[in-house]
């Protein structure tokens, strides 16, 4: 568009905010840089969340949070196949599987670079983290004024 | 507490619009007080305006205050927005009624609208990669909801041995129901061979099995009592109860895997017939939230209208059919007349509205008792309302 031209708009931006300027969750994206799967478990209650919160426990309110890992390796419970209509930046077929962390957590994933029927309810997945859109924003003089940001998804063990 | 009845209801044509926003407002309120020309904008003492994509597709906060200069109403007490996603004109509608049977105000209009189509078409999926959890869900690709649908009904299908031709039976049923509906997207009926052979989009859900993604609007009109008996010569249509119930937003935090079982409904529609005093089998006529064919079938049995994991048959032996037990989705429901967001609750609760009049376009002989249901986000709310002839 003319008039935002050069511009980045994080209004127009699939990503996450990451970097901790920005988010009080930031470790989550610093330990996935390290290959590591993290979230945030309350000291007081022992109530693990997902996702992350950055500032309160969601089951007792408590500040009292530390960072735990999760496993980097689960289970297919369930794997469906979108053929059409996916988001644009996503590849057909966009597959989303059911996936079971070891009895710690069940998530519902994006797989990545899964061709149709390639990847089976019972089989197992590890955890991807993949480089995505650096985010510029309006730094001081001579700041490094972009923020560089992963992902994660799973796929195929 | 006072009494609650709905006065006055009309939709736009919905589907793929040429017409923005703000013109589906004056659309769809203009159907609304031309359903009932007792009742005039002058009349109008609260508003809500419900509609989820304001910002995003159409540029707009602060929407209620344009909707209502758009419609010429100039409310004394509230004017606001309301957005639960799919179900935010029946959310609409819960806040109106509890609005006037508390006395704050006495005759509310409620308009839902959503405008989603841009001219071109990539940017309504990535616009809805902000309805689950932005950050964690939708990153995933899982803002349209097919996948999380598909899982269910992969999930029913092995626990209960519900068959993807019973899914196409409420394909069929549905488009049926709506083929006469002058307001509807699709107006089209199918064979069971033709949904059967559909196009796959996450399987088991194949094309029909998925309602479309739609611009559209609608508009209702509550009363207090008192005011409904000046403002309507049509027989009154009371809401008997409202409920809502919701349990998580995340995928990773809903009902640990088990997506087949829906408590939240449960919940819901338990609290709905509890304040409506009545029971499933009450229930004459039905609008549940058919995003997929696999939801009404759900939705029969957590409603109560049959057990757990019998929904696959009562769908198959057509007891949510005219005729049968309950009649379900008799105006085609979302996959025959599409799924405007801000809108859905409202054609439910219009069509509800005009069963218990007596005027529907397909007309449920002697219905007394009617229900509304809608799901939101990545079923994580459910809304359910209770409309009746009479109070008891």
């Amino acid at each position: 568009m003319s008039i935002t031209e050069g511009k980045y708009a994080a209004s127009m931006d699939m990503w996450p905010l990451q970097g901790k300027k920005f988010t009080r969750i930031y470790p989550f994206f610093d330990n996935l840089k390290e290959g590591r799967l993290t979230t945030t478990k309350c000291k007081d209650c022992g109530t693990l969340s997902f996702p992350p919160r950055g500032v309160i426990c969601p089951e007792c309110l408590s500040e009292n949070l530390e960072w735990v890992d999760l496993p980097t390796k689960g289970t297919a419970l369930s794997v469906t196949y979108e053929e059409v209509g996916v988001p644009i930046g996503f590849e057909t077929p966009l597959v989303h599987a059911m996936v079971d962390l070891g009895g710690v957590l069940t998530l519902f994933s994006r797989i990545k670079d899964c061709p149709m029927g390639a990847l089976k309810v019972g089989d197992e997945v590890k955890l991807v983290v993949f480089p995505v859109d650096p985010q510029p924003f309006d730094g001081k003089k001579g700041e490094d004024n972009v923020i560089q940001r992963v992902f994660f998804c799973f796929e195929k063990a | 507490m006072r009494n609650v009845c709905i006065i006055a209801g009309g939709q736009n044509l919905w589907g793929v619009r040429q017409a923005t926003q703000r013109d589906m407002i004056q659309e769809a309120g203009k159907a609304c007080f031309n359903d009932n020309p007792a009742v005039t904008n002058k009349d109008i003492d609260g508003f809500i305006v419900g509609a989820c994509h304001t910002e995003r597709c159409s540029f707009q906060t602060h929407l209620a205050p344009q909707a209502a200069e758009c419609l010429g109403i100039k409310p004394v007490n509230l004017c606001c927005r309301v957005e639960l996603l799919c179900a935010t004109g029946s959310t609409g509608i819960i806040l109106a009624d509890a609005m006037i049977r508390s006395g704050k105000a006495d005759v509310v209009m409620v308009v839902g609208v959503e405008k989603l189509y841009m001219p071109q078409r990539w940017e309504i999926p990535f616009s809805e990669l902000g309805t689950c959890d932005h950050e964690f869900d939708c990153t995933n690709g899982m803002g349209l909801p097919p996948p999380a649908f598909a899982t269910v009904a992969q999930q029913h299908m092995k626990l209960y041995g519900t068959t993807e031709e019973q899914l196409a039976m409420v394909a069929v049923k549905n488009r049926r129901n709506g083929l006469n509906n002058k307001n509807g997207q699709m107006q089209k009926a199918i064979t069971l061979e033709e949904a059967m052979s559909s196009r796959i989009i996450v399987r088991p859900l194949k094309l029909t099995d998925c309602c479309p993604v739609t611009d559209g609007g609608a508009a209702v009109i509550l009363a207090c009592e008192e005011k409904a008996k000046d403002l309507t010569d049509k027989p009154l249509v009371y809401i008997r109860g409202t409920a809502q119930a919701t349990q998580h937003q995340m995928s990773a935090n809903f009902n640990n895997g088990i997506w087949s079982t829906w408590d939240t409904l449960r919940i819901a529609g338990e609290q709905a017939y509890k304040h409506a005093r009545v029971t499933p089998q009450d229930i004459d006529v039905a609008q549940t939230h058919d995003c997929f064919t696999i939801s009404e079938i759900v939705e029969m049995e957590e409603l109560g209208f049959c057990k757990k994991g019998e929904g696959g048959p009562f769908v198959q032996a057509g007891k949510n059919d005219f005729g049968g037990q309950v009649a379900v989705n008799t105006d085609g429901g979302l996959l025959s007349c599409g799924h405007p967001f801000g809108g859905t609750g409202l054609r439910q609760g219009i069509e509800i509205m005009h069963q218990l009049r007596g005027d529907a376009v397909k007309q449920v002989e002697g219905a007394r008792i009617g229900l509304t249901h809608n799901l939101s986000g990545l079923i994580s709310a459910h809304t359910v309302l209770i409309y009746g002839r009479d109070m008891e």
